[in-house]
């Protein structure tokens, strides 16, 4: 039996509480230091300690596993925690991580805008090389977003294999544990999550109240022995190891442990790029967009209800007008506002899983994360100059009386902006200049 | 259970949620299968004393209404006598506005209050029952009164602590009133977890005692029942509903609207109520220069208040202290989205409201302006809210059930006491 290890390490840059008064006074959009802070703590907490570790285990006992890191969280880390791509460098050179690709920005481009798709794929790639001068030859989308029409693009891109959700109404009678080939691109090969076994160590490990606890490497390693079929995936967060399961809970001990044990108990580590090499058991088909969230595992944890797609549509709406601009700091800007996190704080799902979407979020409720995107984007639009009416102008038809009433209450509202941030009609070259120094500054969050 | 219940009479102009929650409960527990002689403070003074049964059986024939000539009315504080007067005027009146009769107020307020426990006690012994519930502190004492005579357990029920009243103004006697009701009763039910901080962490009542059971309503009526703006089909309406006095953030409401009326043309806002800080509110409107955006309605009939939420965009709450926030479930129910003040027991039982913090004005006027410039957010809400309600949790039978437990509660605790 093998197992395929996969993690992955991402951090939205947080739009902070963004006021319809913010709108014109070019100030950031992004929580920078909500940002900073959960990069740090995340980077200290998970990242540093777990990626050393897992060097070491790839130095000492041959461990190999698979990670993919966003650009969103790449960039971020460059100026908050340049220490741990360091770290990250040395682990991929050792040999212990393959790095898969993904879109640049841990978007949901490939359910709005394929063209986007590709180009954040590409971006990634780029950055992939750059970074660690390697170029992933598997492919893993976000969240494991995959649907019948996305595999033959995504094979057209180059890549070799995907790693997908082993969801039981994609699977049905079939095991998880097999390679398989999709059935809309019979040359790309498909690795279905095992998520029970994944989510044992992701979502159980730290519970006290599960029957199984405490998880100890050897009881792990040996339900794995016990399985039918060819490859265990294990697939989760990165920020599994320390964040969302904190040291306290051994966590760490027991990713230590965890190599000896599978090797004690037969089952070999291998990397998504071994599996696709392999022969398909069979043909995997994604009628209906399927992802590893919630219990649904569709979409509908970022586009399930009304204001997600509203704000999505808004958001590409904008794309021809924002490469147009060439103004790259703008598409960068815009960029960072297609992560997946944004709208997964708009959810509306109150019950079972909504307890894990309020928990990760930055925001009291969905209503606050909705309406401080929406200002953002109108912000976006008056920069483009394409807002389809100034909300900010004064009463067109105003009682006389009130005319110098309005007008002296108006300061008022701006209370909380530079006097000498140009309003909505400004100069939009001014503002520019002023946003264009924001972008240096790294932002994050875990989500 | 026979239930004698010391509450409030539905009153021909709202005064706020405490006596619609008291009528419904009573005939919720009716519906139960409990009978109930409710005995309600009747505002006729002149009347002189007596008690007259009034014929109930529209709602049950489980429930009859006994009304005490009393000057007493919920929300009646010894301190509001000075601007009593003031609050009859309102600046403008939006045109389906009628107008209330100031409340009736005495400056005899505790005497009022011992005459009701002294026709509480007459009526104890008159009409049988098992349990005693008095709803809020001026019940408390005739509550008290009525155990005396028949030994039955008193609960009771706290909608709005002198803290929510009052804030730093709080009167002396009626805390010491309310403390003492509390910790007296056989058990208490409080409307919302935070008023049960409140009850356990200020007047030290036992926790174990304290059952929250949170209000319900009517479920949402199918189809579109919404009504157009009389301002005109683009002038959409920010409404306040609720007595106009500190607790309820008015002034916070008021600063907001001069936010967003300064970058909407066409809004227009309503404050439906009355209280002591109208004339404060008039004066504010004009300085801010929005006097005539900003229509003040005075106290509306239940109907017509109902109207009102249909015409509204969205409504908005921005109370200092609200121990639960019934005006929010109405609103929802009409299909009218709320935004209200974190500090609302209505947020621990219903998900899909915009929350603020009630002194953060930019943030209301944000939200404000989002709700009625953004089609797909209020329609979100106004659908999310709408399966809310349609969930058991807010059923309006749900109170009256909960109550009724606290009930059985008492009546064991109170075997288990006599016994020992």
């Amino acid at each position: 039996m093998d197992v395929c290890f996969y993690f992955q390490l991402h951090q939205p840059r947080r739009v902070r509480r963004y006021q319809v008064f913010d709108i014109g006074s070019g100030s950031s959009y992004f929580d920078d230091v909500r940002n900073a802070d959960t990069l740090r703590r995340v980077a200290t907490r998970c990242y540093l300690p777990a990626t050393r570790m897992l060097t070491e285990l790839a130095r000492n006992e041959g461990a190999r596993v698979a990670m993919s890191v966003s650009g969103v969280l790449l960039e971020q880390l460059a100026s908050t925690s340049p220490e741990t791509i360091e770290s990250l460098q040395v682990l991929v050179a050792s040999g212990g991580a393959e790095l898969l690709s993904e879109t640049s920005h841990h978007s949901l481009a490939s359910r709005q805008n394929m063209d986007e798709f590709a180009v954040q794929v590409t971006l990634h790639r780029a950055m992939m090389r750059r970074t660690f001068g390697v170029t992933p030859r598997v492919f893993r989308n976000t969240e494991l977003i995959v649907s019948d029409a996305l595999t033959p693009l995504v094979a057209s891109l180059g890549f070799d294999a995907m790693l997908v959700e082993g969801a039981d109404a994609v699977l049905g009678w079939q095991s998880p544990n097999y390679v398989y080939a999709s059935t809309t691109a019979p040359l790309m090969r498909l690795l279905p999550r095992n998520y029970r076994l994944s989510d044992d160590v992701a979502f159980r490990f730290g519970a006290r109240d599960w029957s199984e606890w405490p998880l100890t490497a050897d009881k792990y390693a040996a339900w794995i022995a016990a399985n039918n079929g060819d490859v265990v995936n294990v697939f989760m967060d990165f920020e599994t190891f320390g964040e969302h399961q904190d040291a306290g809970s051994g966590i760490l001990d027991f990713l230590r442990a965890l190599p000896g044990a599978l090797r004690k108990n037969g089952v070999t580590m291998v990397t998504p790029s071994e599996l696709a090499k392999r022969k398909p058991a069979g043909l995997l088909s994604f009628p209906n967009a399927t992802s590893w969230a919630d219990t649904e595992r569709d979409v509908s944890a970022w586009l399930g209800n009304g204001l997600q797609y509203a704000a999505h549509a808004r958001l590409y709406g904008l794309r021809d007008a924002v490469l147009a601009s060439g103004n790259s700091e703008l598409v960068s800007t815009w960029r960072q506002l297609s992560t997946s996190d944004h709208f997964y704080y708009m959810s509306t799902k109150w019950h079972a899983d909504g307890d894990v979407h309020t928990y990760f979020s930055p925001y009291a409720n969905p209503y606050d994360a909705y309406i401080s995107f929406m200002n953002v984007l109108r912000d976006v639009e008056q920069r483009l100059g394409t807002a389809p009416r100034q909300l900010k102008t004064a009463d067109r038809r105003p009682q006389t009386a009130d005319r110098s009433r309005a007008a002296t209450a108006k300061p008022k509202t701006a209370d909380r902006r530079p006097q000498t941030a140009p309003r909505a009609n400004g100069k939009r070259g001014n503002r520019e200049a002023k946003t264009a120094g924001r972008s240096k500054k790294a932002k994050v969050r875990k989500k | 259970m026979r239930v004698l219940m010391f509450g409030w009479e539905y009153p021909p102009y709202a005064a706020g949620g405490l006596a619609t929650a008291t009528i419904s409960l009573a005939a919720g527990l009716a519906r139960l299968g409990h009978p109930v002689t409710l005995v309600v403070p009747f505002p006729a003074a002149a009347d002189g004393g007596g008690v007259r049964v009034v014929s109930a059986s529209d709602v049950s024939p489980n429930l009859r209404t006994l009304r005490v000539a009393s000057r007493l009315t919920p929300y009646t504080s010894p301190v509001s006598a000075a601007t009593a007067a003031a609050t009859a005027v309102p600046a403008a009146r939006a045109p389906w506005a009628r107008r209330a009769e100031p409340s009736a107020y005495r400056e005899t307020l505790f005497e009022d209050v011992d005459d009701y426990a002294t026709a509480a006690r007459q009526i104890a012994a008159l009409h049988a029952h098992d349990i005693i519930h008095a709803h809020d502190w001026m019940a408390y004492a005739a509550g008290k009164a009525a155990r005396d005579v028949s030994g039955a357990p008193l609960v009771a029920h706290i909608h709005a602590t002198e803290h929510d009243r009052s804030g730093e103004g709080r009167n002396a006697e009626i805390l010491r009133r309310e403390r003492d009701g509390l910790r007296d009763a056989d058990r208490v039910i409080a409307n919302s977890h935070l008023t049960k901080r409140h009850v356990v962490g200020e007047y030290g009542v036992d926790e174990r005692l304290v059952d929250v059971v949170h209000w319900g309503i009517e479920r949402p009526v199918i189809g579109d029942v919404r009504l157009p703006s009389p301002f005109g089909r683009t002038a959409p309406i920010v409404a306040f509903v609720g007595r106009v006095v500190m607790q309820k953030g008015p002034d916070y409401f008021i600063e907001a609207a001069a936010k967003v009326a300064a970058v909407h043309p066409t809004v227009c806002f309503v404050v439906a109520g009355t209280g002591d800080m109208l004339p404060r509110l008039f004066d504010r409107c004009i300085e801010l220069g929005i006097a005539h955006r900003v229509y003040f309605t005075g106290g509306l009939s239940h109907p017509d208040i109902d109207r009102l939420y249909r015409m509204a965009t969205v409504v908005v709450m921005p109370s200092v202290s609200e121990p639960f926030g019934l005006v929010a479930l109405e609103s929802l129910r009409a299909g009218t989205p709320v935004i209200v003040s974190k500090a609302s027991g209505v947020t621990e039982a219903v998900a899909n409201l915009i929350t603020v913090d009630f002194w953060d004005v930019n943030d209301i006027a944000d939200k404000m302006l989002a709700v009625i410039t953004d089609p797909a957010l209020a329609r979100e809400l106004r659908a999310r809210a709408r399966d809310e309600l349609g969930d058991s949790h807010l059923g309006p039978d749900e109170p009256a059930r909960l109550t009724a437990a606290s009930f059985a509660a008492a009546l064991a605790g109170h075997q288990t006491m006599a016994v020992t």
